[in-house]
């Protein structure tokens, strides 16, 4: 039998101490041990049923339940004051096989595979790779688990494959305690799995694009989610190359991303006119004289077994690296002063981006690896369409040389997600986000609460449409914020959720991320109507 | 000469415990979690930290420091850590003991 450690804990924190929060009980479960002599699909669905039990628990005891993955959101959309579930060692992997797939499926059997949530990125990658196959993007590393990715809408700069949602193809989603809670959800427009596979490990089976769409970027409300489907690709071969470009190249290329005369004269290799999977410009906002931004290249190609001959190790070429995460660069250039927050700010101001004119070429999960920085920080992400993209950076970088706090811009580019609440909705979505350390109130600087304020009304007064990544920093609280930034589709997402949970089952997947959102809010009857 | 005693002392403390450590990692395997509050390198790491003073034994000849408690078999990271005053002891015993202090992760379950 899987089994549970319940800890009484007084407060909880984010990887990057963005808290601390309230706390009562952490949960911690684990599955029974493969050497039991159960199957893997034995040990899943005991796992599922000692999940229902924990619902059951807290429904009786009047308490919310969230299921957190790694803890890397840094808003507090992962945190709930009553019971907290710790995912981690959730991490059955399935291959699905030929005879499993629907017969109306446009699915290749080989690139599907079920995971079960508490699956890392880097131990999908790890997996696949053993099986000649890959994740199709990921964030810029690799600690976060698969279900917390989809939840809040986990995205990297792969310009035309869109966020870690966007290869999600089934669900499976414990929504309460009762046998029929256990669900299977794939689209119907895209079915993947026969439905005797996947009563497997589900009792009931949804086919609905709607439903799919809102429950897809869930934000850890719409229930447990216990298994994600996930398409892979065949293995490939990632070139990566950051150098310095004239700002207004870097802006055009962002604002058109139009790279079909473009040419990044990249050593020993012709890239030019060929469109990047991967593009992203890093920026010092407080430099205004810099003429350069950092951009970073990637290029896909075809996977070969030796590539590391021809290009060295890219493991150890990728610690060098400073043009990693964002925060980790900030890192980088802050240590070099290691004087006073303000002293930081001040120096940022004269000093320009590093130079870093180096090549690697490694898998997907070798160029976007670890993360290199665990202490406290903060970063808040906006999205627009990427027609708007050098104006929301100029307007937010405006702010914040008004009102500095120690962080540096970065700009990245995803394709549209047709998840109800994803934040990559434009057509291409340009992610403007400045990461960088946390500051104490005797620093004299702006608090990160008015700070985002701040970058939210000015892409508002500008008429700027944006969203906000809801695993990052911002005033969450901001009156109309989420209507305003989704319309008609928060309806259709709080329909779909009235659908799914009971009303007992909606408080106990709510948390304060979702009261200060008003998204917990019930719709109001004849709106439900006219959805 | 209260001062002189007392930079002496620290001066040993200091050497006493001054060490050096060696970390090693796999670097495309997975660790076993943790939701610890940590803001070092093993933030969110199931870390394991053997606190000990081995004998000639281990550090000669055919014996192993057994690990048993890693389900997984396998091991992701170990810090080897040794301090002045553990070399010490291990001059003054002449060779028979060591002062270490070993951390380990282990690799997950089910992961490999
Ligand atoms: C070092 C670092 C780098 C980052 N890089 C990027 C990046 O490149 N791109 C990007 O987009 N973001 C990035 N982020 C943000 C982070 O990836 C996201 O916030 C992500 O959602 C975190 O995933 P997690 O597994 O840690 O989930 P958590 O933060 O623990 O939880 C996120 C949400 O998922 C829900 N959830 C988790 N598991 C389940 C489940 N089984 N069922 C239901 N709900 C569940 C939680 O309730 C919560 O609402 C980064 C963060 C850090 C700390």
């Amino acid at each position: 039998m899987a089994n549970t450690k319940i800890d009484n804990r007084t407060w909880w924190d984010t990887l990057h101490k963005n808290g601390p929060f309230d706390l009562k009980l952490f949960l911690t479960t684990k599955m029974e041990k493969s050497s039991s002599g159960l199957s893997d699909f034995e040990r899943y669905k005991d796992a599922a049923i000692e999940i229902q039990r924990l619902i059951q628990l807290a429904l009786d005891s009047n308490e919310r339940f969230r299921a957190i993955g790694s803890k890397w959101s840094m808003s507090s959309i992962a945190h709930c004051k009553d019971r907290m579930h710790y995912n981690a060692f959730l991490n059955l992997k399935f291959p699905i096989f030929e005879g499993e797939i629907h017969p109306a499926s446009s699915y290749e059997h080989n690139n599907l595979f079920l995971f079960q949530s508490g699956n890392r990125i880097k131990d999908i990658s790890r997996f696949l790779e053993r099986r000649g196959k890959s994740l199709k993007t990921t964030g810029a590393s690799n600690g976060q688990t698969i279900a917390g990715c989809i939840s809040t809408g986990v995205h990297g700069s792969t310009i035309d494959s869109g966020s870690v949602q966007d290869y999600v193809v089934g669900l499976n989603m414990i929504t309460g305690p009762n046998p029929e809670d256990n669900i299977y959800l794939e689209r119907e427009s895209r079915p993947a799995l026969t439905d005797t596979y996947a009563k497997n490990f589900a009792t009931v089976i949804i086919r609905d694009d709607d439903m799919f769409n809102a429950v897809l970027v869930g934000l850890g409300s719409m229930g447990f989610i216990h298994g994600v489907v996930v398409e892979s690709e065949n293995l490939f071969l990632l070139r990566r190359y950051v150098k310095k470009i004239n700002k207004k190249e870097a802006l055009q290329l962002a604002n058109t991303l139009d790279f079909s005369t473009y040419d990044p004269k990249i050593p020993d290799g012709n890239f030019k006119g060929v469109r990047p999977f991967h593009y992203k410009v890093f920026i010092n906002p407080y430099n205004t004289n810099e003429t350069k931004y950092g951009a970073e290249f990637i290029y896909k190609i075809k996977y070969y077994d030796n590539y590391k001959l021809d290009f060295g190790e890219p493991i150890p070429f990728q610690k060098e690296f400073v043009y990693l995460d964002l925060i980790y660069l900030f890192i980088k250039i802050a240590e070099k002063f290691s004087k006073s927050i303000p002293t930081i700010i001040n120096l940022l101001k004269s000093s320009i981006l590093p130079k870093e004119e180096k090549t690697t070429v490694g898998k997907l999960s070798e160029i976007f690896w670890d993360a290199g920085y665990q202490g406290k920080a903060f970063a808040c992400s906006f999205g627009v369409d990427h027609t708007n993209a050098s104006k929301a950076l100029e307007l937010m970088a405006k702010v914040t040389r008004e009102n500095p706090v120690p962080g540096i811009f970065a700009m990245r580019f995803v394709k549209s997600s047709e998840a109800t609440l994803a934040f990559s909705k434009f057509p291409f979505t340009c992610m403007v986000e400045i990461d960088g350390i946390q500051w104490k109130d005797n620093d004299n600087l702006i608090s990160l609460t008015d700070y985002s304020t701040k970058l939210i009304e000015v892409l508002k007064n500008n008429n700027i449409p944006f969203t906000i990544h809801w695993g990052k920093n911002a005033n969450w609280k901001f009156p109309g914020l989420i209507n305003h930034m989704y319309g008609k589709n928060v309806k259709k997402w709080k329909k779909i959720r009235a659908k799914l949970l009971s009303i007992p089952m909606q408080e106990v997947f709510s948390n304060s991320f979702l009261d200060s959102t008003k998204l917990s809010e019930p719709l109001a009857i004849d709106e439900d109507l006219i959805v | 000469m209260q001062l002189i005693k007392i930079t002496l002392f620290l001066a040993l403390f200091l050497i006493m415990t001054s060490c050096y450590s060696v970390r090693l990692q796999v670097s495309n395997g997975v660790w076993d979690p943790a939701d610890n509050e940590r803001n070092d390198p093993y933030a969110g790491y199931n870390v394991q930290t053997i606190d000990t003073i081995i004998s000639r034994k281990i550090t000669t000849g055919k014996h192993y420091f057994n690990i048993s408690n890693c389900e997984s078999g396998a091991l992701h990271t170990v810090e080897y850590r040794t301090t002045f005053g553990g070399l010490l002891l291990n001059g003054i015993t002449l060779g028979r003991k060591k002062k270490v202090k070993i951390k380990y992760v282990c690799i997950m379950e089910n992961s490999m």
